[in-house]
């Protein structure tokens, strides 16, 4: 079953008259790990924001499985895609609290079921002793780890990653994408993260695609660029 | 009316002009210690006396002539020129704030006038100005503070929580889901100085209009009735217009497919 997940057809994104994004074509396949790389400004969180809707083309069309995203109610399209940003944002109260949000935002209840509360914990690599514990007294990596486990309470299809890693320390930066793979070995769930680390993508083993000033230089598996990269 | 046997001493143009050596005296200080405030003293005292005398005026043509419409123009005006004060104090003016503002402050005070002079004191007729005019005023001008408060407080939150709101956006969160905490705390800083002013009444301070009855010979009694009502009134009429006002404001900040909008990122 190779079914096509997202697919980009001549996607253009400008903001106040600047190109940022260019005639991007792009098919990201399902339950796949697929990496954006690319200098600073390049425009990879602009793309990655107009996956879920974050943000809107200037041009072009984004289907999610064959229908365009316009046409998926909004709040749909971003439990199925779900979205961890470069600065883990907590909030208020207990870890518990936090991964009770996806659930009480879709259902106005607080009961969310246990199980699927120390699933998410330990798909995202957290001990299950933590649900009690107070988010903001989590440690930076902590933090970035529930974020990420509080985004798969939706249950997505896909995970959008802007640089998880970047506050983060190189070790803990590495576990956390150890734990970002196990998600796409365990769960079939999509990934497409944005680093402008190349070794992060060696960790990974996903698809790189390179962007640069907006436009797309070049998509390849992660050998090649791996050799590109110390050939120069 | 129950009063006392009590003889209202009138004010005449002379005494207000002793009274103006009040503010020469202070001006004196200011131009002895350089404050350097003279200037606006005068200013403000003159206004105070103009503005003031122009009211007194306005009122007892007002009071004379006694036509509901006039009455009802009046408060119309004060619920303008209180949106305007309000709009004109924000850093961010947009073209609909004044609107919402007016809309927001009609109803709270609206509802909150006609409940306390058609309901609780049913005065007669029902647009008599000497009940309605201050006490629309009073409801207008807390209102006018609230609001005020209310959409500088929401502006400052969302652009201060903008990552916040996103976070809740990706999650797929409504746009008022994600905005939630910020139209709570603009509520709660609406309403803070009207139930900060609750606590303390009559202990720190005893309020203008309650003063101003017993001077002109209200027994205390009844002025503090009047003024238990009146502060009722005002909290309630602050809770609606800055719940309305919160609840509208918001929205400028989302588009209809819950994006925050790319001027505020
Ligand atoms: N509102 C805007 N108006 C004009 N230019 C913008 C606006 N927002 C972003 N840009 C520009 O678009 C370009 C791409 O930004 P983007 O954040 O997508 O880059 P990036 O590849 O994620 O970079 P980084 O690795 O530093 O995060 C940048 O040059 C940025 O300055
Ligand atoms: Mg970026």
């Amino acid at each position: 079953m190779n079914k096509t997940k997202i697919e980009l057809y001549n996607v253009g994104k400008t903001k106040n008259r600047i190109k940022i994004l260019k005639d991007i074509n792009l098919r990201f396949g399902s339950g796949k790990i697929h990496i954006l790389i690319g200098p600073s400004g390049a425009g990879k969180t602009t793309l990655l924001r107009l996956l879920n809707r974050m943000d809107e083309p200037s041009s072009g069309k984004i289907e999610y499985d064959g229908k365009d995203i316009k046409d998926i109610p909004v709040l749909e399209l971003r439990r199925r895609i779900g979205m961890v940003f470069q600065i883990p944002v907590i909030f208020d109260g207990t870890v518990k609290n936090n991964l009770s949000v996806p659930y009480s935002l879709r259902t106005n209840s607080n009961h969310v079921n246990e199980e699927d509360l120390i699933n998410a914990l330990e798909l995202s690599g957290l001990r299950n002793d933590f649900l009690e514990r107070r988010a903001s007294d989590l440690s930076v990596g902590e933090k970035q780890r529930l974020t990420v486990a509080r985004a798969l309470m939706n249950k997505p299809d896909v995970l959008l990653l802007d640089e998880p890693t970047s506050a983060l320390d190189h070790f803990t930066g590495i576990k956390l994408l150890e734990s970002i793979k196990k998600l796409n070995e365990a769960l079939g769930l999509t990934i497409i993260m944005v680093t402008h680390q190349l070794e992060y993508a060696r960790i990974l083993d996903g698809r790189v695609i390179n962007l640069v000033n907006g436009t797309i230089v070049r998509v390849e598996e992660v050998e090649d660029s791996f050799l590109d990269s110390e050939s120069i | 009316m129950e009063g006392f046997n009590y003889n209202l001493i009138d004010i005449s143009y002379f005494d207000l002009l002793i009274s103006l050596g009040l503010i020469i005296v202070a001006a004196g200080l200011s131009r002895f210690q350089h404050m350097g405030i003279e200037r606006d003293l005068f200013v403000g005292a003159i206004r105070t006396f103009i503005q003031l005398l122009a009211v007194g005026y306005l009122l007892k043509y007002v009071f004379a002539f006694d036509r509901w419409y006039l009455i009802l123009l009046i408060i119309f005006i004060m619920i303008i020129v209180a949106s305007r004060t309000v709009t004109q104090r924000q850093r961010k003016k947009t073209k609909e704030l004044p609107y919402i503002v007016g809309f927001a402050m009609t109803a709270g005070s609206g509802i909150t006038v006609f409940v306390a002079t058609q309901i609780l004191l049913q005065i007669k007729p029902w647009y008599e100005p000497h009940y309605l005019i201050p006490l629309a005023g009073m409801v207008i001008g807390n209102s006018m503070n609230g609001s005020t408060l209310a959409v500088e407080r929401i502006d400052s939150e969302i652009q201060s929580r903008k990552l916040e709101i996103e976070a809740y956006l990706a999650l797929g969160a409504t746009a008022r889901q994600a905005a939630r905490t910020c139209i709570r705390s603009a509520m709660r800083a609406a309403m803070i100085p009207t139930i900060n002013s609750m606590m303390v009444v009559g202990i720190v301070a005893l309020p203008g209009m309650m003063t101003g009855q017993i001077l002109s010979g209200t027994s205390p009694l009844i002025a503090v009735k009047y003024q238990i009502i009146i502060m009722y009134m005002i909290a309630f009429s602050v809770a609606i217009s800055s719940f309305i006002l919160a609840n509208l404001r918001f929205n400028r900040y989302f588009t209809s497919d819950h994006r925050l909008k790319e001027e505020v990122l």
